[in-house]
């Protein structure tokens, strides 16, 4: 017999001897990490939906009139000023008359009585793609906003600003959860483990006095730990994936989902959810051993 | 070589397996359960303790086995100061001293081969082994129908020869046995001196405290009386 098969025999042991504090342990760790994973999947696939809207994200500065090209260079140059940006589209009021008549498409008759003229001649901003925060995007259309002859700037705010307020909202979530997890999983696992060495307590002495080693006495405790850890994180992800593909053939019609690309964890991710929650409940196992089994 | 093996080599080759030095124990506030003990006791030698309750004979075998610590005073076994073995090598001197003590630390809730396979799992024997080790005992100590029983539902007659049982299981080179024959018959007594003396033949070293003067009068072993924590007499039995 060696080490390893007398330990797992022993860790065996425990788990039969204390099951039901054993499982509440594990459902808990499970949900822990359900709850956990699922609010980062949704931050996640929140921040790819934020990239892939910044990517076409354009700010359109309406023009009290039209420009000249002498006065398009100065524009120009203004706007270049303030950073560097992607592209400086001019759009004069015929080019953004036609632009509309195409999206209206075979409607486009309803313009017909109106003059060519009728819509403002805009500059068309394409910001940096490094130009991420919204912050940084209210500062740019600020600036845009007090150049000479600007109107108006648009880059629909509201959308932008509630996306951002519920980014931030998700962060808070996500750490909420986050630290949830860490609760549960070390003071739960602490818990359960502490109530194995206290039940066991004449057993251990007689292991003592029979002359088990430390490891041979302390690392099943560890062990018990380390599978509560890998258990509950694999049974919370196997529960995230069935939500996730229910989610998926449930709401893949026109909906928010069908605008957002709603992507599970890549295998990196499970792996460090795996490997944080099973370093979790083997710290709580450690800090119980280390307290109260004393050798 | 490994701390194991160096253990195991001292315990078998050294003349010396116990050697007690001006050993005293108090306990609090003011008890004296042990004062100024000197004792040597030789490697595969049997020896009897005996006194009255409370003499200081169950201190004796727990201070033996590191169960207790002194108050004052040296207590080596096989060369090995016990008293700063630490970790692994007091472990592995653990392994190689069997103890049976009068409140028999059985594990209730399991069986009886259990309780006895105990002390050859620490040393991971091979489970053959030690299912063997475990029948071959129980047959010795006519417990063979008790292999699968609870040894919290055993009498403790039968509580007391598996207690034995698990002290002698891992072969061990010291064997220290607390009144192994208070709740035994004649016949059960006469079982249980056979196997102590089948592990003194092999090489082990047996300390045994009784008040069973039937067991230490035979033979020519030493027998050393406790009085009020202080050594009365050291005698050969059968003089």
């Amino acid at each position: 017999m060696n080490f390893w098969f007398a330990v797992l025999r022993q860790a065996g042991r425990n788990l039969k001897q204390t099951w039901t504090s054993q499982f509440m342990t594990f459902l808990t760790v499970s949900l822990s990490v359900l709850i956990f994973a699922f609010f980062y999947l949704i931050y996640t696939n929140m921040l790819g939906a934020g990239d892939r809207l910044n990517d076409e994200l354009r700010l359109i500065v309406y023009l009290e009139e039209e420009p000249g090209p002498a006065m398009q260079m100065q524009l120009r140059r203004k706007i270049e000023n303030f950073d560097d940006v992607e592209e400086i589209i001019f759009i004069s009021k015929e080019a953004a008359y036609k632009r509309f008549a195409k999206q209206l498409g075979e409607d486009s008759d309803v313009l017909d009585d109106m003059p060519k003229n009728f819509l403002p001649a805009s500059i068309e901003v394409v910001p940096l793609k490094g130009l991420r925060g919204y912050n940084q995007i209210k500062l740019f259309s600020e600036y845009l906003a007090s150049l000479p002859g600007t109107e108006k700037v648009q880059y629909g705010q509201e959308w932008v600003e509630r996306f951002y307020y519920f980014t931030r909202l998700l962060t808070i979530v996500v750490l909420l959860s986050g630290t949830l997890l860490i609760l549960t999983a070390t003071f739960m696992v602490a818990y359960t483990i502490r109530l194995t060495i206290m039940g066991r307590q004449d057993e251990l002495e007689l292991l003592k006095l029979v002359g088990a080693t430390n490891s041979y006495i302390r690392t099943p405790f560890l062990i018990e730990g380390i599978l509560q850890g890998f258990m509950g994180s694999i049974i919370g992800l196997s529960a995230l994936y069935g939500l996730f593909r229910w989610i998926i053939s449930h709401f893949t019609g026109p909906g928010i989902l069908h605008i957002f690309q709603f992507d599970f964890f890549p295998p990196i991710v499970i792996f460090i959810i795996i490997l944080c929650s099973i370093s979790l409940c083997s710290i709580g196992s450690y800090t119980s051993i280390r307290k109260f089994l004393k050798i | 070589m490994s701390s194991q093996e160096s253990t195991e080599e001292a315990m078998a080759s050294g003349n010396t397996m116990i050697e007690m030095i001006k050993v005293s124990r108090t306990y609090h506030p003011n008890i004296t359960a042990l004062s100024e003990i000197s004792l040597s006791i030789e490697t595969g030698e049997m020896f009897f303790l005996i006194g009255p309750s409370g003499a200081g004979k169950t201190t004796l075998l727990k201070l033996i086995s590191n169960m207790e610590v002194p108050t004052k005073g040296l207590i080596e076994i096989a060369g090995h100061n016990i008293n700063k073995l630490k970790g692994n090598k007091l472990a592995y001197l653990r392994q190689k001293i069997g103890v049976a003590y009068q409140d028999f630390k059985l594990l209730n809730d399991r069986t009886v081969a259990e309780n006895i396979a105990i002390s050859m799992e620490v040393s991971y024997k091979n489970p053959k082994t030690i299912k063997k080790q475990v029948r071959d005992l129980l047959d010795q100590l006519q417990l063979t129908d008790k292999h699968n029983s609870l040894t919290g539902e055993l009498s403790r007659g039968e509580q007391q020869r598996v207690a034995l049982a698990r002290s002698v299981a891992n072969s061990p080179r010291l064997i220290l046995v607390d009144e192994p024959t208070g709740n035994l018959d004649a016949s059960t007594t006469k079982r249980v001196m056979e196997l102590l003396n089948r592990s003194k033949q092999a090489g082990a070293t047996i300390v045994i405290a009784t008040h069973d003067a039937s067991i230490y009068k035979q033979g020519k072993h030493r027998v050393m009386e406790l009085r009020n924590g202080v050594i009365h007499s050291l005698t050969r039995g059968n003089t």
